[in-house]
Parts: structure tokens; sequence; C-alpha cells
């Protein structure tokens, strides 16, 4: 084998490996919607808890959390203690609001859940045909959208919501209106 | 109580292992043979504790033991037994757990069956295997152990995922690792090789059957898999160009072109550095796939349990393993020159060189497509993805050009072939192959490669077929013997070149069956109700009835339709199924198959009151895949019966 072959195999394989190091790094679950910077689909749907349907287009002027779930989904129930945090933390916040979308779901086990992991007092929308998750290009759960006061889809979040992503994800684009 | 004696065996192992791996370098350091005597002992005694491991993980399923972890994620007390066996791979740790066991039987063997032959690699064969099983076991021991207790355990386990209740999926992944892991053995005799300095080639004749097994248990595994993707996953298909898929398919690639170019230096003395390149490639592609699989760095079908940490481990590993077989082979291989050179490009060696370059191309090609999205989405954090379009312009005419190579390759002499000797052996192959071209064409075949892949495969089939037919007719005359005798006589002479003819025409047969399926498959797409009925082909089908069945562990939407043409009729009932404790429900596709065509059906989603959708696909010829690779199975079985060649050097 001659010098230049060496290092060309040598280099190959450094690359390789180097490009897996950071490639560790990604999260494989973490695809970039088409929907943010677009007008977030409007919905309408009936409340899980009673009361007024859930229309999304009646929050306008506030930037609202969209937060898709289901009693079926594991890991919803790792992020319920975040969402019930920040429901409580938030709720003197004139310019934020939370709804959850409960889908692919009876009401009777979204009922059961809440009572039994809590309740953050906000309002779920019942989607059990899944129509508003497929509006909004959900493909598991939980995931999260951050919607502007102008109805904009600025932020999606795939997986669990964890500690602290408030301030650290939402902050800096209600204030600075940057992505961060 | 199984499990901490599994537990218990596993770390004793380990520390064997580590014995494995110090002792015969310590015996080397100071001329002991005994501590080199400890270091086999040492891998006999692994593979023993490592059988108990297997086997106390597998009781503990057996005996629904849900206190363990491993078990209670992957089993429950509705599966069925065969499946509450094979749940020990069913998940991340216990496919480890089966990865480690068996290397530690193939070191034993190795330890075993080499011993007296090979004084001199031995010790170095035995440390560099050590360190192989050293970093698997302490990937088992310390990042997915499978032997973790619950404190809480659940009365019942989460079960199965109903897609791996399956018997394909029992069959694949063990058949993929003992491929993965078979490598590792000639990979370590090459390393000693080249340590030692012995590049002349006497570890390729050590390790042939070896390659020839790992690399077949690789194709069975491969094979097993794309069929129950095309029977459970109910998409049509048999193989998605998923980078887990590739992982499998790269070092197989390397490893055919390996089983190649090992027979040039044999009979030539040539590719000496090249064959030790491709071995250590093949072996490393065996890790990568695993590091592909377990670190969830890429996105795949094949959806495990993501872990960095474990990735980082596999990556460290990789890097070490790497580093060190390519640098010993950059730093080594100029003692290594070839004792002859290329005589003339009209030669088996020079047909063996183009063939190798195209397997490497292709296994390039594969790794490039794999690897394309991953580096995208690093360096940018877009994301992108390479489907079939790619793999379909840049794989298929670097496998037609194989395909050309593989009619070349076994009729063309070592050295130089005469223009006389050319014309005698090809001519009349390629009239037959260019004939095939207008019959193809009136088969309704349009497309360029469905044309050149039948007018190859006419071509390599009628060089391989004058090439028995003459032999057989030689010694029919030579040895008056009748034809299925001298048959016989020609191929107990000579079980590597027949059984290796035999490989190539189960490739041809899957070939054909690669051609029919990707060309002429027909799919409709539609709703149903009871009493419609529609044509596929020359099929009638109709949609008699709608119904519920259930058995142990689940339930099923069932419809059953009747196919019918003239003189056959069939019931197909294709079947959507909800296991219990998931919620996801899987469709059961209902297939009939002929030599000529499968037919291929898929219940969808409920519509509306009674209607249905169903797709219905015509799949020609996909039968002939499966059956392909059962001849290959069969010849390199054939090719595995002949030892090592008495040395016959072409010089």
């Amino acid at each position: 084998m001659n010098g230049a072959w060496k290092i060309i195999l040598l280099g190959v394989v450094m690359a390789i490996l180097g490009l897996f190091a950071l490639g560790l790094e990604n999260d494989p679950r973490n695809i970039p919607s088409p929907l943010v910077n677009r007008p977030a689909s409007d919905f309408t749907a009936p409340a899980l808890n009673g009361g007024q349907p859930v229309t999304l287009s009646a929050l306008r002027g506030k930037w609202v959390l969209v937060n898709f779930w289901g009693s079926w989904c594991v890991s919803c129930v790792a992020e319920h203690p975040y969402l019930m945090e920040l429901a409580q933390k938030t709720k003197s916040r004139p310019d934020f609001v939370m709804i959850g979308v409960d889908f692919r779901d009876t009401p009777a086990a979204a009922r059961n859940f809440l009572a039994r992991h809590g309740n953050p007092g906000y309002p779920h929308a019942m989607d059990p045909e899944q129509k508003i998750a497929i509006d909004w290009g959900v493909y598991g759960a939980p995931e999260s959208y951050l919607v502007d006061p102008g109805g904009t889809i600025r932020m999606k979040h795939t997986g669990p919501l964890f500690p602290g992503w408030f301030e650290a994800r939402a902050l800096p684009l209600m204030e600075g209106g940057k992505t961060p | 109580m199984w499990i901490e004696i599994a537990h218990f065996a596993t770390l004793l192992a380990l520390f064997l292992s580590l014995l494995l791996f110090g002792a015969p370098l310590a015996g080397m350091r100071w001329n002991n043979m005994a501590w080199v005597r400890v270091g086999r002992q040492a891998a006999f005694w692994a593979c023993a504790l490592l059988t108990l491991a297997s086997a106390g993980l597998i009781i503990s399923f057996m005996t629904h033991d849900f206190s363990v972890k491993y078990v209670a994620e992957h089993a429950s007390l509705k599966l069925p037994t065969f499946y509450l066996a094979t749940a020990m791979w069913g998940g991340h740790e216990g496919s480890l757990l089966l990865w480690a066991w068996f290397l530690s039987l193939f070191v034993a063997i190795a330890a075993w069956r080499h011993w007296d032959t090979h004084p001199v690699s031995m010790p170095w064969v035995l440390s560099i295997l050590g360190a192989l099983q050293v970093g698997f076991l302490l990937l088992v021991v310390f990042l997915s152990s499978p032997f973790v207790r619950l404190l809480d355990p659940p009365l019942d386990g989460r079960d199965l995922n109903p897609l791996l209740q399956d018997p394909g999926m029992v069959f694949h992944p063990p058949f993929l690792y003992m491929g993965y892991v078979g490598f590792a053995i000639p990979y370590a005799f090459a390393m000693a090789a080249l340590i030692t300095s012995q590049g002349d080639g006497e570890w390729i004749l050590a390790t042939r059957r070896w390659t020839l097994f790992s690399w077949i248990m690789l194709t069975i595994g491969i094979v097993f898999g794309a069929y129950w993707a095309y029977y459970e996953l109910g998409w049509g298909g048999y193989w998605a160009w998923d980078p887990v898929e590739n992982a499998s398919f790269m070092p197989w690639l390397t490893g055919v072109a390996f089983l190649h170019s090992v027979m040039v230096q044999e009979r030539r003395r040539m590719f000496k550095t090249w064959n030790l390149f491709l071995i250590i490639t093949t072996f490393a592609l065996s890790l990568l796939g695993t590091f592909l699989v377990r670190s969830g760095v890429l996105s795949s079908v094949h959806a495990f349990a993501t872990d960095p940490g474990r990735g980082v481990y596999i990556l460290m590993f990789m890097t070490v393993l790497l580093l060190f077989s390519f640098g010993l082979l950059t730093t080594k291989s100029d003692q290594l020159q070839g004792a002859t050179q290329l005589e003339s490009p009209w030669s088996r060696e020079f047909s063996f060189l183009v063939n190798n370059l195209f397997l490497v191309a292709g296994a390039c090609t594969v790794l490039l497509g794999t690897l394309y999205p991953l580096a995208v989405e690093t360096l940018s954090s877009a994301k992108v993805s390479v489907g079939a379009p790619y793999y379909n312009k840049v794989f298929i005419p670097i496998m037609l050009g194989m395909l050309f190579l593989m009619g070349v390759g076994p009729c063309i002499p070592w050295r130089a072939a005469s223009k006389r000797h050319l014309r005698r052996e090809f001519l009349v192959p390629a009239i037959v192959g260019i004939a095939g071209l207008p019959a193809a064409w009136m088969l309704g075949i349009t497309h360029p490669f469905g044309l050149a892949a039948l007018a190859l495969v006419l071509f390599v089939s009628t060089t391989h077929l004058r090439d028995v037919t003459g032999n057989v007719r030689l010694r029919m005359a030579r040895d008056s013997l009748s034809a299925p005798a001298a048959l016989w006589r020609m191929v107990g002479r000579n079980q590597r070149r027949y059984g290796g003819m035999l490989v190539h025409f189960g490739i041809l047969i899957m070939v054909a069956g690669f051609v029919g399926s990707g060309l002429f498959q027909e799919e409709r797409n539609l709703f149903l109700s009871p009493g419609d009925s529609l044509r596929l082909g020359d099929w009638n089908l109709t949609l008699e009835s709608m119904g519920q069945t259930a058995r142990r562990n689940w339930q099923a939407e069932e419809a059953v339709i009747r196919a019918e043409r003239p003189g056959e009729t069939v019931t197909l009932k294709p079947q959507k199924r909800v296991y219990n404790e998931h919620s996801q429900p899987t469709t059961e596709a209902a297939i009939h198959t002929t030599w000529r065509e499968d037919l291929y059906v898929v219940l969808g989603d409920p519509v509306k009151d009674g209607v249905w959708a169903f797709r219905i696909y015509r799949n020609p010829l996909i039968a002939w895949i499966w059956f392909g690779s059962g001849i290959i199975t069969l010849g390199v079985s054939l090719a595995m019966l002949q030892g090592r060649r008495p040395q016959r050097l072409s010089t």
C-alpha cells in the first residue's frame, strides 16, 4: 500500500468515526415541522371537562401552548408534572395560555388519567378521531406547539417538555420574537 | 434465583475473558506456553458460563419471573411458550447477551479446532478475540444488563412487541448475529497473521469455512428479515433500504468480495493487503451495524430503545478497533508484496479484481446513502432521507456489472486466456443473452435495467450450464459413466467450485424474482363491502364476509375473500390484529403463493358501516427470491464440505 492510499484509508475511517461522534447528539425523533412559521390550523372541539367547546382562534392575542397527549401515552405521564408546574406558574400571565388536545382517546380514560396524575386546570379539546392531530402533523405523543398571538405556529417540541423548557425555549421567542 | 446465577456467570465470564485477553500476551512476553494454555481454558469456561447465563435468562422467561425488568418488559402470562423462550432476544439487552454468547461459542470452537494447527498465531488470535469478548461483556454487564431486578414486580409483563411474535422475527436476529460475530474469527486470524508477519495466506485457508459460515448465516438472516418484512408489515415489499437493513447488507457485500479475492491469494499469491483490508472492513461493518442499531444515531424502522450512553461506548469500542486494525494494516502492509503480477486482463484474477471493485463500490454507495442523512442532519440540522430512487439509480447498475462478471469469472482461466478460449467459452452465451432481448421485450419488459438483467441472467446461466454439461460429458466419455454418476463424481471432486456455481444459480433465481416483483408489481387501493368484487391480473376477487376471530393473546377483524381464476379457487383471510396490552393494531396480510406470483391482501381500516379499506397486490415471481436463497444455502453448504484444498499454485 503506498502512502497516498494509507492517508485516504485512515482519513475516511476517521471522518466516519467523527461523523458518528457528532451524530450521537442528534435526536432522530426531532423532525423539523414544515408547519413552523405557518398559520396554525384552527379547530373547535368539545371540551373534555364539559362546558364550552375549545376554539383555538378564540385565544388570538395570546401565546398558546398546544399540548397533544393521550391517556395511552407513557411519556405523557413523565411530562405531566412539568405541565402541572407550568400551568401553576403561568396562571397569572396575561399573554400566555395552555390547552391540551387529547387525541385517539376516550373521554373516560382521559378523565381517569387526569384524576390519577393531577389536573393542571387548563382546557382540553377532545380529538378521538385524530382530526386535529392529523391537521397539525402530529406523529407521536406528547408533542407541543407554541402558537404566537397572531395565530402562527412558532415552535414544535417533540417528546416530553423538560423542566425549564418555558424559560429556555418559549420565553426567548415570546420576548424577542427570535428563534432560539 | 436463575437471574442471579445468570448475572454471576456473566461476571465470571467477563473475568475469564480478561484472562483470555491477557494470558496469551503474558505467555508470549515471557515465552511461557502455560499462560497461553490458560487463555485457551479461559475461552472454554467463558463459553460454558455464558451458555449458563443465556439459559438462566431463558428460564426466567419460561417461569414468568416478572421481577426481572427485562422479562417484565418483553413477556406476559399470555405469551405462547415458543415466543416466551425466544423473547430472550426480543430486546436490546438480551440481544447483546445472545451476541456475546455466540462470540464465546465461536471463540471456544476456534480455540479447540485451530490449537494444534496454528501454534504461532494462536496466542494472538486468542488475545484479540478475548479483547472483543471483553468489549461486548462490559456492555452487557455495565450498560445494558438484562439481569436487573424490579423492586416492585408487576403481576403481568408488558408483553412482547406484537410485530416480533412471528416465526420470521424469531429467526432473523440470531442468524444475523451469527453472521456478524462469525466474521470475528477470520478477522482475528488476519490480524494475527499481520502481527506475526505471516502474510502468505495460511490464515485464509484456516478460516475459509468460518468465512463461508458467517456469510451464509448473514445471508439467511437478511432473507429472513426481508421475508418477515414482506408478510408481516403489510406494505407489499420486502426491502426498504432502511439504514439498519443497509447495515446488514454492507458486510454481506464486502464478504462476497472477500470470498472471491481470497481465491486469488490462494492460487496466485496476490491481493494480500487487499484481503486483509476486506476482512477488517467486513468485520468493522458488522460492528457498525451494531452501532447503528443500538445507538439510535439514525432514524430507522428498527426503532429500538435509544440510549446515548451505549452509543458512546460502542463508538469508543469501534474507534479503538478500527484505529488498531487499520493502523496495523497501514504500518505492516509494506512487508506484503505480491509474489506475482497480473499478466493479462483476460484472466480470472483480473475478473475477480473487477468483481471486487464493483462489490466495494456497491458497498460504498450503500454506505454513502446510509450516512448522508446523518451528515446532513449533523452539519445543517435539516432532515433528508435517502430512499429507493437513489439506490435504484446507483446500486442496480453496479449489480448488473456484477452479474456480468459472475458469468465470466468461473469460466475464464487463471493467468491469461487465449482469444480462442474466450470465443469458445463466451460466444454462445453472449448470443443467447442478446437473443433473449427481443423475447424479453415481447414478455413486456421495457425497462432498460430489466432487459439488461434478463440478458445477463441468460448469459450467466448459459456459461454455467455449458461448463457443467461439458465437464459431465468429458467424464462420461473418459470414464464411461452414466450422466448422473459423472455429475456426482465431478461435484464430489470439487465441492468448492460446484458449490460456488450453485450459489450463482441461486443468485440468478433471486434476480429473476427482483425483476419480476420490482417491475411488475400491481397494486390496488380500494374500499370494499361484503359482496363486492374486483379483477386483478387473471384473478377475480370477492369479499365474502367480515368477521371476528381471537386467539390466546390477540383478537382480530378478519375478512374472508374468495379469489378465483380458471382452474383454481382459494380463500384468503387477511386480519387486523390487536394484541392484548398493545393498542397498536398489526396487519396480517393474507398471501397466496404460486411459483408465478403472490396474491397479497391487506385489510385496512373501516371507512364507514360495513365498508373497509383494502390494499391488494399482485407480486410476480416473488417466491423466486426465497427459493433462490434456499439454493444459495445449499451451494454454500456444499462448498463448506470441502476442507482445505491441497496446495496448488497456478504459477
